[in-house]
């Protein structure tokens, strides 16, 4: 390629990228400026892209209602929770589906854990929410949300789990195995840190989804427990919707997830494993 | 100290891949077990170590059958061809894996870890991970971990077969040296036949479904059992030349169906070949077994056939001349420097009384014995 072409790759990508930036940052840009208008400036029609006047009351208004900051607390538990009994779950499952098909089912069994996350999950709303009522007497509680999530986030940590099983050379566990070890320090020590990578992605995963489920919280509880994607909506002042605090509050229960995402990234990296045993 | 055994080991039902093997490994004994790919050599070093348990059979270690002991209870070390090193420890941890599983003080450890990477040449690698070192550097990371256990076998499945040529010869040397491995009984697989020529006590050459022939690796080369054997030792490979014997003149002759080669039967082989009444049988000739002759060179006695040269590779330490004698091809080594033409007309003389013979169809040698 020549060096006038290149120079117009380069150019034609950066453009597509400042355009992609755009798209992607959108609406990230225009959660943060409502979140500082005042009702007025949100409800017109005519929208603003700079906040008139700044109100950073919005900020301290929302924790008015003292069960706020509580859903917050409510489902850091439920999302922790929920995830550290699907990583084992599907930890040990995942490792007896990797290793011993044979004996657990194999690719069969996992097709058909992998198939409970396929149905929609509207579609088990009422039975599931009677079903719980029927089993525990009141669906208001953490633990009926941590088991409750463990129909969508296990099914994914065992199908992972088992992939990133697969991955690991059995020869490993064969020559500690030789080298004197038993099985349960093997798995502990050999095979479990090099699956730590993706038990961490996996974890990740479930934790987003827990701590951001919404359609399920908003059925199951709300007076003794909330979640914070049951409380957004509550911000409203007779029929008006109050989207500077809504917008607020949500900025808000974005920062978990991101701390744990900057904190968590580099342990993620892939690829501890390849090159070393060569075929 | 130890001494194993196997008894009629099998593994397979339907297509069997050992078939009621039986091998005795002595104490100090360094074994080779050399065989084609795919022909279940790792299946037997990991039957032995305990990885898969045989479908019959008996593995037996000083007398004391552990066949069914499970892997992290037996006394032996393995080093796995694809090195199985541990990726997210260090070159030390992985040496040192075996010995913690022993419980062995800390000082002891580290004692045992530098002697074998000193002896090795891996010391500066100690530190680092196992990814970090070269092909060569992990197969020896890899022997440090087998040798720092002093187990009662070594089993090493192909140890040295990835590495490149200089490398492996210069391993090879150090197998030589290892004392570590002419202590206890060792068994070391390989497809290459130098190496299990040149390292091992005993030879074993491995076929579909066991053990074709063990013996010294002299007898394995001179006397090979059979056609199989007979072709997996030996580089280039032996010429092998279907024919049928005739008498000629009174004097027994062997003669090729297909084309005009023939040569008389060496005086030591008429009396066993003449024993069997049937006539077809395959000739085995090694190339070293033939010369090239330069036009005065002194027959000696021997017999001499004459052809055209067809292809010849000089290979700096030896040439390899394939001739066309009468239609049948012969691959013959030469001295370094012959450097025949492709085309010329070359006379080749024969010891004959090296040459094998073999049954056509089994393959089994009709000198054996």
């Amino acid at each position: 390629m020549s060096e006038k072409n290149y120079r117009l790759v380069r150019l034609l990508l950066l453009i597509f990228l400042g355009v992609w930036l755009v798209l992607i940052m959108f609406p990230f840009y225009f959660q943060i400026i409502t979140s500082l208008k005042d009702v007025a400036e949100v409800n017109r029609i005519e929208p603003t892209f700079w906040p008139e006047v700044f109100v950073l009351e919005n900020y301290s208004a929302i924790w008015n209602e003292p069960g706020n900051f509580k859903s917050l607390i409510d489902s850091f538990i439920i999302a922790t929770a929920n995830t550290i009994l699907s990583l084992f779950f599907g930890t040990l499952a995942g490792y007896a589906l990797a290793r011993f098909p044979r004996q657990s089912g194999g690719e069969n069994v996992a097709m058909w854990i992998l198939s409970n996350r396929m149905f929609p999950p509207v579609a088990v709303l009422l039975p599931m929410f009677f079903l719980f009522e029927e089993l525990f007497g009141t669906t208001d509680t953490h633990m009926a949300l941590i088991i409750l999530y463990l129909v969508f986030n296990m099914p994914l940590a065992v199908w992972l789990m088992m992939v990133f099983f697969r991955d690991v050379p059995r020869e490993l566990e064969e020559a500690a195995y030789v080298d004197g070890h038993k099985p349960f320090k093997v798995f502990f020590t050999i095979t479990l840190p090099l699956v730590g990578p993706g038990m961490i992605a996996v974890a990740m995963l479930c934790w987003i989804f827990a701590w951001n489920e919404y359609l399920f919280a908003n059925m199951f509880i709300g007076t003794d427990v909330k979640t914070f994607p049951v409380v957004i909506p509550s911000f409203t002042s007779g029929s008006q919707t109050l989207w500077n605090l809504v917008m607020a509050f949500s900025l808000v229960a974005m920062i978990p997830p991101v701390v744990l995402f900057v904190i968590l990234r580099r342990y993620m990296v892939r690829g501890l494993s390849l090159g070393v045993v060569k075929g | 100290m130890a001494r194993l055994e196997l008894q009629g080991i099998c593994k397979g039902f339907d297509y069997p891949i050992l078939d009621r093997l039986d091998l005795t490994v002595e104490d100090g004994e360094f074994f080779c077990i050399l065989g084609p790919s795919g022909i279940s050599k790792t299946t037997l070093l990991r039957i032995i170590a305990g990885l898969e348990s045989p479908d019959a059979g008996r593995v037996i270690l000083d007398g004391e059958d552990i066949t069914e002991v499970p892997p992290y209870h037996r006394p032996v070390a393995l080093t796995f061809e694809s090195y199985a090193l541990y990726p997210h420890r260090s070159v030390f941890d992985n040496i040192a894996s075996p010995l913690r599983a022993q419980r062995l003080p800390r000082a002891e450890i580290e004692a045992r870890i530098v002697e074998a990477a000193r002896l090795l040449r891996i010391e500066e690698l100690l530190p680092r991970r196992p990814n970090e070192a070269s092909g060569g550097q992990m197969q020896r990371i890899s022997l440090a971990r087998t040798l720092v256990k002093r187990p009662g076998i070594f089993l090493l499945d192909e140890p040295i077969s990835h590495l490149d040529a200089r490398i492996r010869y210069e391993l090879r040397q150090q197998f030589h040296r290892l004392q570590a491995l002419r202590d206890v009984a060792t068994i070391y697989v390989t497809h290459d036949y130098t190496e299990a020529l040149s390292l091992g006590d005993r030879v074993g050459i491995m076929g579909r479904a066991g053990l074709v022939q063990t013996g010294l690796p002299r007898d394995i080369f001179e006397r090979p059992n059979s056609l199989f054997v007979a072709q997996h030792v030996g580089q280039p490979p032996i010429n092998l030349v279907d024919g049928v014997l005739r008498r000629v003149d009174g004097a027994l002759r062997m003669e090729s169906e297909e084309t005009d080669f023939s040569f008389p039967v060496s005086a030591g082989h008429v009396a066993t070949l003449e024993a069997r009444n049937e006539p077809a049988l395959v000739a085995g000739i090694r190339p070293q077994h033939l010369q090239a002759l330069d036009d005065e060179a002194d027959v000696g006695g021997r017999h001499v056939v004459e052809g055209r040269a067809e292809l010849y590779e000089a290979l700096g330490s030896m040439g390899v001349l394939v001739a066309d004698i009468g239609g049948a091809k012969l691959t013959v080594i030469t001295a370094p420097d012959a450097h025949i033409e492709p085309g010329r007309p070359v006379r080749i003389a024969l010891r004959t009384e090296r040459i094998h013979y073999f049954e056509p169809g089994s393959g089994t040698s009709l000198l054996d014995g």
